[in-house]
């Protein structure tokens, strides 16, 4: 026992990497961004001074940053909800033993390929394909589809329907093989049960299966979250890197390279933007986790019996 | 059999099949006219869209290559930077969760839950302060920058906990200890072994994100001779480029075929691999 006890000291050892990296690599930026957002440094002077809360009180006062962070939360709403619902709809095909749906193992494979795709490929291609003169125009000018060319690109609306639709090919299969795995974990003997006992689909749907695949409902809803409020990628290659035309596809990330990336290099303004959509952000996913998180016990012991 | 199923389940299924065929259509062209394109001549892809591959390649390839777009160089940066972010984020990841897995020490249960929280946060937002960090530390132009950060991924812990509990053996580990293996050697020598299947899935994923990780490249880097193929693919949309098609698609498609070929070969690992951290509590 005492051997025990000495041995259990090594586990010190063991995560001690994983400690410092974090501290150096991820805790100590935090800290930093945090400590610039109160300065007015810049890339190209040596010095620089404490100004308070003046960035934060910029970014308020400034109309582009609001743009931002309303443009963020609707691309990322406007592709998680058809992601989601499509994502529920395969997953209950695929796992419905009356369908007995064929080659899943296939359909899976192929829907989740878009999420191993480089974005940045994947948002210039679309960016060659909608140019003014580039094959979407061609195809639909030739077929009489369109009376003459249309700059898509210089089109709001159609920018904005392009990053959703490129982040809903990229994820849809990623939340399908989720929302798959957690269905197909759940018993089929509570189905039965359920069955015998005179419910219906819907109902089976409801009060089985939805409360007992909430964990994975709030680990998709989280992850996503957090990545759609760090886009970047699609909407910066997408257009001119200035989230044009109009601001319309402006994200929070391409708000802040811009500051970051000025002629100055204002990284004290551009921090601050760091700052407050980390804020923003964390509090939203910790909140759904934890809100949501307490709740799930009582299916837990479903399972469990 | 076939006369059990009703005439609606018959005609859902039809439905249900050919809404699949619809998105697979959607999911594949993307990415097929992209690797077609790269064989078709700018003519060729400014006459139309076509599905069949042709025969400019080469001559792609050399245009590329004569606009000053270092191709083989930034291939070679981005297997560099994703072969070893691979190393340190399945070494690190699998040492970390040995040490939560395998040890009662004080603080653990604290730990892992930080661990949890950490996967819910949005690090990339901290990366003006990391640059500055990095410039302080003479690596804001270097590929350690965007490979130590890995020592403590918390996702990957995460998995990598779930996957060590499932198949831990401690009578091996005590057996171990008997034959005077040092707890390092343990690891080392008896849990890695059987962790490979495990290590594996990981290291795709790692290598993946690697590969296609733009932002912080993007940040950090500033030499053109460290330019990662992504940060190459984003220099492709500049004037030099403009009426250049088939050679821009070359480029796009030289960097989603390595990844296609490794979906294929391991698709298994990776579709599996996906549901191992979110499933199980």
């Amino acid at each position: 026992m005492s051997s025990k006890i000495k041995h259990n000291q090594y586990g010190y050892l063991f995560v001690a990497p994983f400690i410092l990296g974090f501290l150096i690599f991820g805790l100590y930026p935090v800290v930093n961004t945090i400590a610039l957002s109160f300065t007015d440094k810049t890339l190209m002077s040596a010095t620089s001074s404490f100004i308070g809360f003046r960035n934060f009180q910029n970014l308020f006062a400034d109309s582009t940053f609001m743009t931002a962070i309303t443009n963020t939360w609707e691309l990322w709403l406007m592709n998680f909800i058809p992601q989601i619902a499509i994502a529920f709809i395969l997953a209950i095909w695929f796992t419905n033993t009356r369908l007995k749906i064929k080659g899943v193992g296939i359909w899976r494979m192929i829907f989740y390929m878009p999420n191993l795709m480089m974005a940045s490929a994947v948002a210039a291609l679309f960016f060659s394909l909608f140019s003014f003169y580039g094959p979407v125009n061609q195809l639909l000018v030739r077929s009489d589809i369109l009376p003459e060319a249309v700059d898509f690109l210089r089109n709001p609306q159609i920018a904005r329907g392009l990053v959703v639709f490129i982040q809903w090919w990229m994820w849809f299969g990623q939340t399908t093989i989720l929302l798959m795995a957690a269905m197909t974990a759940i018993s089929p003997s509570l189905y039965e049960a359920a069955w015998v006992d005179g419910a219906g689909t819907f109902q089976m749907f409801t009060r089985i299966t939805l409360p007992l695949i909430k964990p994975v409902l709030i680990y998709i809803l989280v992850t996503s979250l957090v990545g759609g409020m760090q886009m970047f990628d699609i909407p910066y290659l997408l257009t001119d890197g200035r989230g044009s035309p109009a601001n319309s596809i402006l994200t929070n990330n391409i708000n802040m390279y811009m500051k970051f990336h000025s002629s100055k290099g204002h990284i004290g303004a551009a921090s601050s933007v760091g700052v407050i959509v980390f804020l923003m952000t964390s509090a939203v996913a910790l909140l759904i986790f934890f809100l949501l998180r307490e709740k799930h016990s009582t299916g837990k012991e479903i399972k469990e019996k | 059999m076939k006369t059990n199923y009703s005439r609606s389940t018959h005609i859902l299924r039809f439905l249900v099949y050919f809404l699949m065929v619809v998105l697979v259509v959607i999911t594949i062209i993307p990415i097929w006219m992209l690797i077609v394109n790269a064989t078709r001549s700018t003519v060729e892809i400014q006459q139309g869209l076509s599905l069949l591959p042709s025969r400019y390649l080469v001559s792609n390839y050399k245009i590329l290559l004569s606009k000053g777009l270092d191709l083989p160089r930034g291939f070679l940066n981005s297997f560099t930077i994703s072969i070893l972010t691979t190393i340190v984020t399945v070494y690190f990841s699998l040492l970390t969760a040995y040490g939560i897995v395998s040890y009662d020490f004080k603080g653990k249960k604290a730990l892992y839950n930080f661990i949890i929280v950490l996967v819910m946060i949005p690090m990339q937002l901290s990366i003006i302060g990391f640059y500055q960090w990095m410039s302080k530390l003479g690596l804001s132009d270097s590929y350690a920058a965007l490979i130590l950060p890995s020592i403590a991924s918390a996702g990957s812990v995460f998995f990598a906990k779930q996957y060590l509990e499932s198949i831990m053996l401690h009578e091996l580990i005590d057996a171990g200890r008997i034959d005077g293996c040092s707890e390092l050697g343990i690891f080392h020598r008896i849990m890695l072994p059987i962790a490979v299947p495990g290590a594996f899935t990981m290291g795709i994923f790692a290598f993946v994100a690697s590969w296609n990780n733009f932002f912080t490249a993007f940040i950090l880097i500033t030499s053109r001779d460290k330019y990662t193929l992504p940060m190459l693919v984003q220099t492709l949309r500049g004037d030099v480029y403009r009426h250049e098609y088939g050679a821009i698609y070359l480029g796009l498609a030289a960097s989603v075929v390595p990844i296609i070929v490794i979906y294929f070969l391991f698709s298994r690992y990776i579709v599996n691999g996906i549901s191992m951290g979110a499933v199980k509590e």
